[in-house]
């Protein structure tokens, strides 16, 4: 819940940051605030001026960030590291207000090792821009989100996001090898497997990375990132197949995840209302018969010859599976068109007709066996919360797909999107979309799921069930402890997965 | 007043200082609500500066805060000016992809950054540099009213008629600043036995009037289109790709359909070159490495990319190293459609020194351009940063091509 904080500090803190980062990168204005107060997931515009941070300021450096970090916990003024601001679960909303540190200025590409396979680089860099620097090299660093064309690697870290080609590459938490982060109190460190810069398995000390991916700016600010590189795959092929029922699709994923096939990189089951939707408002989606009721994809990375080997197993198990290849063209246009149809305020609709409505999205992570039962319930919450407000949400279907890192079984990211109308919202259907956020998230978690694939389980519904239902098992007192040791101050990120909780009962 | 006029007519409604129409308010929320925020990385200006108050998302949001109560219309004045209108950021956006065709409901940012420049004016608002602009409009328009032979000099020795169903239209940039443009176009077109005709008295093109002065650019626009068919015109060749967009888009918005075929010089030269009435036979060789630079207005606005990378093709002896539009959607020269030079000239320069450095990158040695803006800011750029990629326009290597010097 928002509090709309002040900050007694504030201009003592900015005299400082003009004075040692320089008046051009400390920004007051009203509209460079108003667009760093949120970022891509639903955002109550009725809500805008509780989330105002009261200032941005833009780094170049990892010495500016160390001095920004210091006024900070000096001033006591919150900060809220900001990559591409498309992060799903509010990350790089400033909840406290006080300082958003936008990261993008810092946006070198520092080393290129291709004989060890890593480069490094500053937060700021978009991993498109990075591939295209890497591309004469024939390398690249595949982490590939839907939102590949606009994150920065920053925010990537952040939230420990997840890649459509992980099954077959990795996610970021492990395509990261070292990085370098500036603490909560100003100290920089360099966390790896390790303490190496390009080491990828190592068994000394700590893994302290993992504490430093995923944490949504709670715990530091990363300045450096030493990642993993790949070669570029000689080819992609992707095949797109329609089952008359979902359930088909469902249990081809399975086969196909299980046989053992090393250049299937991603599978993806589109549900029946997914379809639906598609059908009715995706300009880019070669319309299918009424009987096509789900479909699977599968994408294969890798040599030519492998994947050609590939191709006639993967026919041979859709035929089984009475699956139906909806041909190259459909395979191709719908993969290329993986960045781009996510979000579309025109394809909200109320009785049929265009309401702008931005995009929800729940990105549980769940079991392969549990997938049906979760899907029944959602659409029952979801589909009641339609029927009580029919002007203010649509439901836009679900998508799955593999979730487990280099392994195309087990769990699945499973997407319920939605369409949420912002610009018509009021506290009473707000209240009622929270309510219904937290029951999605409480099915995935009471079916041994967790309540993030890859944005984060922080946003404002879904945090609780993460922090006392998900993380019951000691885990969220132990996160509170670490959040205490670090940031003495809670000065980053405050707010944020109830960590607020470690400094209750402080004079402060 | 004249009501501006797109694809959205509703831009037509003022913005106030704290208000902003419920219509415009519903176009910003489209973008604001696309979180794909795609037109980022895409857009010039954020390439060097990486603030992305700076781009086609930091725009529409301020707007919509602006509707929300928070800031004034003063907020967006460093936004408009910090904006190329080159485009890329339309393309780019989901919205136009997806919802373009379907619902009329693309992302028109350059449309909207005209606008509110000419709201902050008319709120008495401005921006900086404001008298820059009016300036350079001055000088401009000085032209129209100075003495009339002046307006014709770059053809001085050509004997260009005064009338003709084809009509070569020069504007002032080209008459009076880039003058070698217009007389390459006329040569070859002469050359190849193209009977054609020029304006005594051509009316102003501005893009600058387009940003502050609707009145006036409309004026102008009504003027031109009178002496055209004054003249006989029943087809005119531009060769200033911005004059493309402001005739094909701008003209026929306020003006309606035009009497006449407007075609850019590039599609002209390319149907001579596969007609035969052009040939390179005999004249000594052209040789080195080119890349071509799409200007964006033709490229990102207009959609013309093929018939330059044809000419280039044709022409002998080159080894033509190409990079597709669409990857140049994020290159600009740095110029700007209208007044970015003037009012950031050290971005606009850096953007310049980028766009030559990404030729030397492919192995250019020369990169070929198809507008005198381009050519005027690019070789600007080289001589102040020593690239060595050296700018040169379509025309001139098409007239080499053909022993015209
Ligand atoms: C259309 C669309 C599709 C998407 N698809 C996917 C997908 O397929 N997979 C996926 O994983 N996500 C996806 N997302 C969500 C989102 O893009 C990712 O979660 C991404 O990792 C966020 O990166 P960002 O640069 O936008 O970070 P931001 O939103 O700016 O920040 C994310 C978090 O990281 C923190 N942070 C930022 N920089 C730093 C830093 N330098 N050090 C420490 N913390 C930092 C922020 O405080 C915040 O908590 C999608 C989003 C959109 C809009
Ligand atoms: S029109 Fe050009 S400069 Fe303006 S926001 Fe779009 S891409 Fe950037």
């Amino acid at each position: 819940m928002t509090t709309t904080a002040v900050h007694a500090g504030l201009e003592g803190a900015i005299a400082d940051l003009r004075q040692s980062i320089g008046s051009e990168f400390v920004l007051t204005e009203p509209y460079h605030r108003a667009i760093r107060s949120s970022s891509a997931a639903p955002f109550g515009v009725h809500l805008w001026q509780d989330t105002l941070p009261d200032l941005v300021v833009r780094p170049g450096s990892t010495a500016d960030v160390i001095e920004i970090v210091r006024i900070a916990n000096r001033w006591k003024v919150p900060i809220v590291p900001r990559g591409a601001g498309a992060g799903l679960a509010d990350g790089a909303m400033p909840l406290r207000r006080g300082i958003v540190v936008d990261i993008k200025r810092m946006h070198d590409v520092l080393e290129i090792d291709d004989d060890n396979m890593t480069v490094t680089v500053q937060p700021g860099i978009n991993m498109m821009e990075l591939n295209k620097i890497l591309r004469p090299l024939n390398v690249w660093f595949p982490d590939d989100p839907a939102s590949y064309p606009v994150n920065v690697l920053g925010g990537r870290v952040g939230t420990g996001g997840w890649s459509l080609v992980g099954a077959g590459y990795g996610h970021i938490p492990n395509n990261v090898v070292s990085m370098e982060v500036v603490t909560p109190t100003g100290e920089v460190i360099r966390v790896g497997e390790g303490g190496a810069r390009k080491i990828r398995k190592a068994s000394t000390g700590y893994r302290m990375k993992e504490l430093f991916i995923g944490h949504q700016g709670t715990l530091g600010i990363v300045t450096e990132l030493t990642l993993d590189l790949s070669p570029r795959p000689e080819v992609e092929f992707p095949a797109f197949f329609a089952v008359r029922d979902w359930r088909d699709s469902w249990r081809l994923t399975q086969t196909l995840g299980k046989s053992g096939l090393k250049t299937i990189s991603g599978i993806f089951q589109f549900d029946e209302r997914k379809v639906d939707f598609l059908r009715r408002d995706d300009e880019a989606w070669i319309p299918l018969p009424d009987w096509v009721q789900g479909a699977t994809g599968v994408i294969c990375y890798g040599r030519e010859a492998e994947v050609n080997a590939a191709k006639p197993i993967i026919f041979d198990l859709a035929k089984e599976a009475g699956a139906t290849y909806l041909g190259q063209e459909m395979s191709e246009g719908d993969w290329a068109s993986r960045h781009d149809r996510y979000h579309l305020a025109y394809h909200g609709r109320s009785g049929g007709k265009i309401k702008l409505m931005a995009w929800s999205i729940d990105d549980c992570a769940v079991q392969w066996s549990e997938l049906p039962a979760v899907k029944k319930r959602w659409y029952e919450i979801a589909d009641a919360l339609v029927a009580k407000h029919p002007e203010h949400f649509d439901v836009w279907g679900m998508f799955m797909y593999t979730n487990n890192p280099f392994r195309p079984w087990g769990d699945h990211l499973t997407e319920l999107d939605m369409g949420i109308n912002e610009l018509e919202m009021t506290p009473e259907i707000w209240a009622d979309w929270i309510e219904a956020k937290t029951e999605i998230a409480r099915t995935a978690v009471r079916h041994g799921g967790s309540v993030s694939a890859c944005h984060g389980g922080t946003r404002e519904g879904e945090v609780n069930v993460s922090c006392y239902e998900e993380l019951a098992e000691g885990q969220f007192e132990l996160m509170k402890k670490l959040k205490r040791l670090l940031d003495p101050e809670n000065i980053m990120n405050p707010g944020k997965y109830n960590l607020d909780e470690a400094y209750e009962g402080d004079a402060r | 007043m004249t009501q501006q006029l797109s694809s959205k007519p509703f831009y037509g409604q003022r913005i106030e200082v704290r208000s902003v129409p419920d219509p415009i308010v519903k176009d910003c929320f489209a973008v604001f609500a696309c979180r794909h925020k795609f037109c980022r990385e895409v857009c010039p200006v954020y390439q060097d500066d990486r603030d992305e108050s700076h781009t086609s998302y930091g725009f529409h949001s301020t707007l919509l805060a602006i509707s929300q109560g928070i800031g004034s219309l003063e907020d967006v004045r460093d936004q408009v000016t910090n904006c190329l209108e080159c485009g890329a950021c339309e393309l780019r956006c989901p919205n136009t992809l997806f919802a373009g065709d379907f619902y009329g409901a693309s992302t028109t940012t350059v449309d909207l950054v005209r606008k509110v420049r000419r709201d902050l004016v008319a709120a008495d608002i401005g921006f900086e540099k404001y008298e820059a602009i009016i300036e350079v409009i001055d000088k401009y328009l000085s032209y129209f009213t100075g003495p009339e032979e002046d307006l014709t000099r770059w053809a001085e020795g050509l004997n260009l008629p005064f009338t003709g169903e084809t009509i070569l239209f020069v504007d002032y940039f080209n008459a009076f600043e880039t003058t070698v443009v217009a007389r390459n176009a006329a040569k070859i077109l002469s050359a190849a036995g193209v009977s054609y005709g020029i304006l005594r008295h051509p009316g102003a093109t501005l893009g600058e009037l387009l940003d502050v002065d609707l009145d006036a650019f409309v004026e102008h626009a009504r003027y031109n289109v009178n002496e055209l068919v004054t003249a006989g015109a029943k087809r005119v060749i531009l060769i200033n790709p911005h004059d493309y967009t402001y005739f094909t888009r701008d003209y026929t918005a306020y003006l309606g359909e035009l009497p006449f075929e407007v075609v850019y010089v590039t599609d002209v030269i390319d149907e001579l070159i596969t007609s035969g009435a052009i040939t390179f036979e005999g004249a000594s060789p052209l040789s080195g490495n080119v890349s071509y630079h799409d200007p964006c207005t033709l490229n990102k606005i207009c959609g013309i990319t093929e018939s330059p990378r044809r000419i280039i093709r044709s022409l002998p002896g080159l080894n033509f190293v190409d990079v597709s539009p669409v990857a140049q959607w994020s290159y600009c020269c740095g110029k700007g459609s209208s007044s970015f030079k003037v009012l950031h000239p050290d971005t606009s320069y850096r953007i310049g020194a980028r766009r030559l450095q990404a030729a030397a990158d492919v192995g250019a040695e020369r990169l070929v351009l198809a507008c005198p803006h381009c050519e005027d800011q690019l070789t600007d750029v080289r001589a102040r940063s020593g690239a060595p990629v050296e700018p040169i326009h379509v025309l001139a290597l098409v007239a080499q091509a053909m022993g015209l010097e």
